[in-house]
């Protein structure tokens, strides 16, 4: 390709700094609030503190007695991180068989789950209570990596999308190979599916991340919350508390996305299995 | 069937025993395992699940009295569970007829049947999608399915209103769907508000699928460098669980919200962003607010999808000296929107699906031409209002049964029709 | 090959079926967890975050858990939510067994029996508690009454204020009637005057009263004391929840009245950003007074001194001066009964909505003795006056009230007297919320539109009354048209 004009660079910062700062904004200014030394957002000029303090962190972490932030956070982590490699699994397997295999199913089951991710989900609230109260599965945390996991594979389509663009002759030559299907899975599809994959890892560690409608329904006990559930019930003057909350769990999506974000652009093209 | 022996027989009365006297011992044993296990569950909770489903219920509860009574919701589901268990048991049985057909075949032919370890591994590597597919659909089944159909039942009961456990529910047929079409308060509701969630759904679609298919362009040029760190912006923005962020931006065009505050400290005065008068300009934030919220994935998939493009096409198009705007149109775009139409779909419909913007932006206003709901109400809050704040599960489950029949009718026609699901192969 | 299509998925099936299976046959006799175990008797209490962080509630599950030491009952915090719905977690065994909430909740759960109905003789604190009290936690069921909570205190919306910002010798200027009170905090006709002569002088950058307009709890004086009422009482006494009152006597006055004030308001009165902006804008003096429920006094508090230590003093000094300089009252006791602010009358009493928040027993508990026990020990004298020490609520027993005096022996008269109107103790008082709070923050957006000379919909009070009507009428079909 060729080079990009001088101006033409120019406007592309420009631009990228314009919409950088739209993104970051909005987080910057939590940010901000959660340092802000007074615990109510009423106190500022504008977007910004009157006064600063990191009070509110140590508050956080060492005022547990009403708002036990460590645990929840702890429960968090382990709802979040199961659910994500469990539903990764899940919905990597579904999407690259229902791109690959054709079968006699496989039409009407793709018609199907477009229709079931219609239904507007909390009219089913009820009834995923029920069948956990059925199951003895209140006030336990697998509840919901069962059902964050169980719900996962409905949004195959877009990781079909993705295995669909992927050429057939590979799978060809591995078969040819002697491969099974297994192993074609393993050692061929894995490999380049990196993008996706992390594309995929990433949204469905955040989803349990950031779902309060489930764990508040399911979590009766106040130290078996998520961080969502929690801030829901903080005091109205927690502002600060509530800011530093969400930073904190904002943390480790960013930073799972900076120790995966080398393999999101490691796509089939660039990958050493060119046809 | 002439010949079918006396052993093909004995598994049309017991699965399984067939096979095991054909000398298919594991195989013989776990189908008439399943066989037990059901006839197990049947007489001992089976029957009683099944008759709750159609009684549902017939002792009143009364915890006063300390009265142990029927829990017509438990029983429901539990009906619905005991159907799912025979439907199962009955494709077992199926499956175990073909499978006996079959061995007696292979038997009459003389040939050695196949050993229970060698036949699951060619199995596995024959019918991988089987294997593959098998705990997704379960898992599916179980928690989506099951909850719809549960939902769409209670869609023919009285539930609701002063009928709600320890009281007894009852079938009550079409009666809730008579009453949503002769109230003109709803019906006026329900079409003020489909015209007003299709345009958004369509809207924030388009504006969150563009948005994201730009900025990944954008982030893809070769000049920008530190890809990494400018993509890191819109996940920090992602990384901020939604609600949060809706409470947020709530804040923010409040009236006692920074940007009011400037608007004041410039002599101006304070405009009511979201307040009972903001109509159009309410929903136009919310359209924003969201698009803020979710380019960042749509940004992230875009990019994933580009990733995956073939260099060679581009350096071929620049050679032949097409310009920018023509390899947009004529390559980038049919390419992504190729992968993504799907994605497009589901996209749309949880936006027409999209319960948090208007909640946390706006929740809590019922106004005076609708019924309990706002004009920046979508359907989705609507029956949030129906059914969860005002208690009317029975009617509210009886709206979400028709939207649930346009959105899919819309949905399904867009989908079947589109590259994407025709010519799947298009791009390999 | 397609033959054995079925197999392998088959067996699997079979196995998470079979694990479905025996999880559901399990549950249905594990679902009550034993509460007495060993002999020990152990009390799941729920309590509010307020008697949580304050202490009172370890106070409380000390005290009993020593005085109970030899008969092996426990209290313990249920560890939940303030507000979870037992009839959500109660049948299903996840309930409290002891549960403090406000009178509209516990009742709701009565109506479908969640919680007991209590003989009123096996509690030490009956005759203490006035009848008005007892009213908000009776259940009528086919003509017979049932008490099924035990009242502990009253909420009503009170006026805080800053006693430093008086005028000066508002003695001289304020009192017309020299009782030691400034007219201001007396009659709602002065305290409008007072709140334009705030935002004039200081031009526009004060203001004298905010308050949530858009909060019915806050705002219902502008209907009940004009005649307005929630549901109306049937002939034996019972509510009547068919007749809703917001249209009903002057209501329109009143809403005219409340037009006419949030004019002089600052905007964030009109949306959630008041709630919790008045305790900053009171501190830092932006706002005369605003209104608020008595437990945010701490809030309140805590702010004003934020204010002072910011201004250099110690933290004692500050603490010292913040309670000093913070007043509570309740809300100026007169309205002018033609609903016009300006004028100089005051003779209609003022009544507010208030709440009041007791104990229940949920129905699901083992161990009902015990927990009437509890109850019995919670309301007692010592622990009434720890809760109102610690927690500044103003209690429902006389003998607690009496003795502490001030402000609480005035919630406690204004209760005996008529002029709190206690939320109706029925279910379909959650429906009143949303459709009420509509109406009044378009009503008190109406003054704004009329300062940008926008078009105004409540210019008389015949277009106020058709307002109200419809409001009335669409609670009416929330609660009626849909049920069966």
């Amino acid at each position: 390709m060729k080079k990009e004009k001088i101006s033409e660079v120019i406007i592309t910062y420009l631009i990228l700094i314009a919409v950088s700062l739209v993104f970051f904004f909005p987080v910057f200014w939590l940010i901000l609030a959660s340092f802000s030394s007074s615990g109510s957002i009423y106190d500022f000029d504008g977007f910004f503190p009157k006064s600063y303090s990191t009070a509110t962190y140590v508050k956080l972490f060492s005022d547990t007695q009403m708002y036990d932030y460590p645990s929840w956070l702890r429960n968090t982590l382990f709802i979040a991180g199961f659910s994500c490699v469990i539903s990764t699994i899940l919905v990597i397997l579904t999407a690259y068989t229902m791109s690959r295999f054709r079968f006699k199913m496989r039409k009407p089951l793709m018609k199907t789950t477009l229709i079931l991710s219609m239904f507007p989900s909390f009219m089913g609230m009820t009834a995923v209570y029920l069948i956990m109260i059925n199951f003895n599965m209140i006030n336990n945390l697998w509840s919901l990596i069962l059902i964050y996991s169980a719900g996962a594979p409905m949004g195959y389509l877009v990781q079909k999308g993705y295995f669909d663009t992927i050429s057939n002759s590979i799978y060809e030559a591995a078969r040819i190979d002697g491969a099974t299907n297994p192993e074609i899975f393993w050692k061929v599809t894995l490999p380049l599916s990196k993008p996706i994959l992390v594309y995929t890892a990433l949204t469905s560690f955040a989803w349990p991340w950031s779902d309060f409608i489930l764990p508040n329904m399911l979590l009766k006990n106040r130290d078996l919350w998520t961080v969502a559930v929690g801030l829901t019930h903080l005091g109205e003057t927690e502002f600060s508390r509530f800011a530093a909350g969400a930073i904190f769990i904002a943390v480790p999506i960013v930073i799972l996305y900076f120790s995966l974000s080398r393999f999101l652009v490691a796509g089939v093209s660039d990958g050493a299995v060119k046809q | 069937m002439k010949s079918s022996s006396i052993k093909t027989k004995c598994s049309y009365i017991i699965m399984g025993l067939g096979q095991f006297l054909y000398g298919q011992r594991i195989k013989g044993l776990l189908y008439m395992g399943i066989l037990g296990l059901y006839l197990w569950y049947l007489f001992t909770s089976g029957i009683g699940d099944m008759t709750g489903f159609f009684t549902l219920g017939t002792v009143e509860a009364d915890p006063w009295l300390g009265t142990e009574g029927d829990d017509s919701v438990i029983m429901m589901l539990r009906g619905i569970l005991s159907f799912l268990i025979l439907g199962a048991v009955i494709i077992f049985y199926l499956a175990n007829i073909k499978d006996i057909k079959e061995t007696e075949r292979l038997a009459g032919s003389g040939k050695m049947l196949p050993s229970f370890y060698r036949s699951v591994l060619a199995f596995v590597d024959k019918k991988f999608y089987v294997v593959a597919l098998f705990f997704p659909v379960i898992g599916v089944l179980i928690f989506n399915v099951l909850p719809i159909i549960f939902m769409i039942l209670i869609a023919f009961t009285n539930y609701g209103g002063n009928i709600v456990p320890p009281k007894l529910i009852d079938w009550i047929g079409l009666d809730n769907f008579r009453q949503i079409f002769s109230l003109s308060g709803i019906k006026g509701t329900f079409v003020k508000i489909l015209g007003w969630n299709i345009t958004w759904a369509i809207c924030a679609t388009l504006l969150n699928y563009f948005g994201g298919l730009l900025l990944a362009l954008l982030l893809n040029k070769r000049c920008v460098k530190g890809k990494a760190i400018w993509r890191a912006f819109p996940i920090i923005a992602y990384a901020v669980p939604g609600f949060i962020t809706l409470l947020g931006f709530k804040f923010m065009f409040s009236y006692g919200g920074p940007i009011n505050y400037y608007i004041k400290a410039m002599g101006g005065t304070s405009i009511g962003f979201l307040d009972i008068d903001a109509g159009w300009r309410a929903r136009i934030i919310g359209l924003l607010v969201n698009a803020w919220i979710s380019i960042p994935t749509s940004m992230l998939l875009a990019t994933g999808i580009l990733s995956n493009m073939n260099n060679e096409l581009y350096e071929a198009a620049s050679l032949d000296g097409a310009g920018r705007w023509k390899q947009f149109t004529n390559l980038t775009l049919p390419f992504v929107v190729f992968s993504t139409t799907p994605t497009l779909i589901t996209s749309f419909v949880g936006n027409f699906n999209n319960f948090g913007v208007f909640y946390f932006l706006r929740g809590g206003l019922y106004l005076d031409d609708y019924f309990l709901a706002s004009d920046t109400d979508l359907l989705i809050n609507w029956l949030y209002n129906l059914s969860i704040d005002n208690n009317y599960y029975g009617i509210g489950a009886a709206v979400s049964l028709i939207i649930f029949i346009i959105t899919s009718v819309i949905s399904l026609t867009a989908y079947v029709n589109s590259s994407a699901f025709k010519k799947e192969d298009t791009f390999r | 090959m397609i033959r054995r299509k079925n197999r392998a998925g088959v067996v699997m099936l079979a196995m998470v079926l079979a694990g479905a299976l025996t999880a559901c046959g399990k549950s249905g006799a594990t679902n009550n967890e034993a509460s007495a175990e060993g002999g020990e008797i152990t009390l799941r209490i729920l309590e509010n975050d307020t008697a949580k962080e304050k202490g009172y509630l370890d106070e409380l599950l000390n005290a009993f858990n020593e005085a109970y030491k030899d008969k092996g009952i426990k209290a313990v915090d249920a560890n939940m939510e303030e507000y979870s719905n037992l009839a959500e977690n109660g049948p299903y065994g996840y309930g409290p067994d002891v549960i403090y909430q406000a009178n509209d909740k516990l009742m709701a759960y009565a109506e479908d029996k969640h919680i007991l109905a209590l003989n009123r003789e096996d509690f030490e604190c009956a005759d203490k508690i006035p009848e008005e009290a007892w009213n908000a936690f009776t259940l009528s069921v086919d003509g017979k009454q049932y008490t099924c909570g035990i009242p502990v205190n009253v909420q009503e919306p009170m006026l805080f204020y800053r006693k430093d910002l008086l005028p000066e010798g508002w003695e001289s200027t304020n009192d017309s009637d020299s009782n030691g009170t400034p007219d201001f905090l007396e009659d709602w006709s002065s305290l409008y005057k007072y709140s334009e002569e705030i935002v004039n002088s200081s031009n526009g950058e004060k203001y004298g009263l905010v308050a949530p307009c858009n909060d019915l709890y806050m705002m219902a004086e502008f209907f009940f004391s004009y005649g307005g009422y929630v549901f109306g009482k049937g002939e034996d006494g019972t509510v009547n929840s068919e007749d809703i009152g917001f249209d009903k006597g002057d209501a329109a006055k009143g809403m005219m009245a409340l037009r006419q004030f949030s004019g002089i308001m600052s905007e964030e009165s009109l949306d959630d950003s008041i709630k919790q902006s008045r305790y900053s804008k009171v501190a830092d003096g932006t706002y005369f007074c605003s209104i608020s429920t008595p437990d945010t006094y701490v809030l309140f508090h805590d702010r004003l001194k934020e204010v002072y230590q910011n201004e250099g003093l110690s933290e004692n000094e500050a603490d010292e001066k913040a309670t000093e300089n913070l007043g509570m009252v309740e809300l100026p006791s007169k309205m002018p009964s033609s609903g016009d602010l300006s004028s100089d009358e005051k003779d209609k009493d003022t009544i507010v909505m208030g709440g009041v928040n007791g104990y229940g027993i949920s129905a699901y508990t083992e161990n009902k003795e015990a927990c009437i026990e509890f109850v019995n020990f919670a309301t007692g004298y010592d622990m009434v006056a720890k809760r109102a020490e610690l927690l500044g609520i103003a209690p429902t027993r006389s003998d607690v009230a009496g003795d502490i005096g001030g402000v609480t022996s005035m919630i406690f008269e204004s209760l005996n007297e008529g002029h709190i109107y206690l939320m109706p103790s029925v279910k379909a008082v959650d429906q009143i919320w949303d459709p009420v709070g509509t109406l009044l923050s378009d009503v008190a957006k109406d003054a704004f539109r009329e300062k940008k000379n926008e078009a105004v919909k409540y210019a008389d009070e015949n277009a106020m009354q058709t307002a109200l009507e419809s409001t009335s009428k669409s609670i009416y079909d929330a609660i009626y048209t849909l049920s069966n």
